[in-house]
């Protein structure tokens, strides 16, 4: 008999894939961006569900608040791309397109079949586990190194966006 | 606790990013695919930091949404550059650096 959970778990894996669906399927760049919106936050939940409450958080303030938000901005700035996206199809029919994600999934599953004997996790978690305390001690102690290298990338980043971005005299 | 089917939908949703990703001819849609496909590693992370007890899983979760922010920054700049070059969104028109 499966509990209240379980059957919540279903229903935000169910939304995930049809809203996944959604993103690539959608007719305007718009509609997609919010079928993703919805993606993240049934992602959202599954962390919560896994007891990884601060990434939980962060997925909802990082993907929704900041990536979404950019990509917003694209779509305003792609005002009239708009209309080609009706007139994009993709080159391959469909039918190819299906047999390639039953493969993928195939040979995936192979792989996975392994995991067949894996154990149960252990229902009891430690009450710190996935808090902000315990990663933070973590990324402050045994990562503290890739957490400080990471500020390369970012200034990378923001020295190459301004450099592309920028216009041509 | 089970596991199994936060497995699933890590493969399902890297799927139908990996389908977007290689199938669909906008470059907005290209970009949200390969969103996905990084959320997909990050729910497997997260299932398996899960099974372990492990926190480490989540650590690598930490750096990999930094990283998608990043690429998510470029690669906007990027693709607002082609747009204004080529006044398209088709991936396929983009192709300056085949050989």
């Amino acid at each position: 008999m499966a509990n209240l959970p379980q059957v919540l778990e279903w229903t935000f894996i169910f939304l995930l894939i049809l809203s996944a669906i959604g993103v690539i399927t959608a007719s305007k760049p718009v509609y997609s961006s919010l079928s993703f919106l919805v993606t993240l936050i049934s992602l959202a939940f599954l962390f919560l569900r896994l007891s990884a409450s601060f990434i939980s958080t962060m997925q909802i303030l990082i993907y929704a608040g900041a990536i979404l938000v950019i990509f917003m901005f694209v779509i305003v700035l792609f005002q009239d791309a708009h209309r080609q996206i009706s007139i994009l199809p993709p080159k391959s029919s469909s039918l190819f397109i299906l047999f390639a994600m039953c493969g993928f999934v195939l040979i995936i599953a192979l792989f996975a079949i392994k995991l067949i004997g894996l154990k149960q996790a252990d229902p009891m978690v430690p009450e710190v586990y996935g808090s902000v305390q315990s990663l933070g001690r973590l990324l402050y102690t045994d990562f503290v190194l890739p957490f400080e290298f990471l500020v390369i990338p970012l200034l990378v980043a923001v020295v190459g966006t301004l450099y592309v971005a920028k216009k041509e005299k | 606790m089970d596991l199994s089917h936060f497995i699933f939908a890590s493969i399902a949703l890297f799927t139908i990013g990996l389908i977007g990703a290689l199938a669909m001819r906008n470059v907005l849609i290209f970009f949200l695919s390969i969103e996905m496909m990084l959320n997909a590693a990050n729910l497997l992370f997260v299932a398996f930091a899960r099974q372990w007890n492990n926190e480490i899983g989540l650590v690598w979760v930490f750096f990999i949404v930094t990283i998608a922010a990043i690429e998510a920054a470029v690669g906007f700049a990027i693709i607002i550059n082609l747009f204004r070059e080529k006044q398209t969104v088709d991936i396929d028109q983009f192709n300056e650096l085949k050989g």
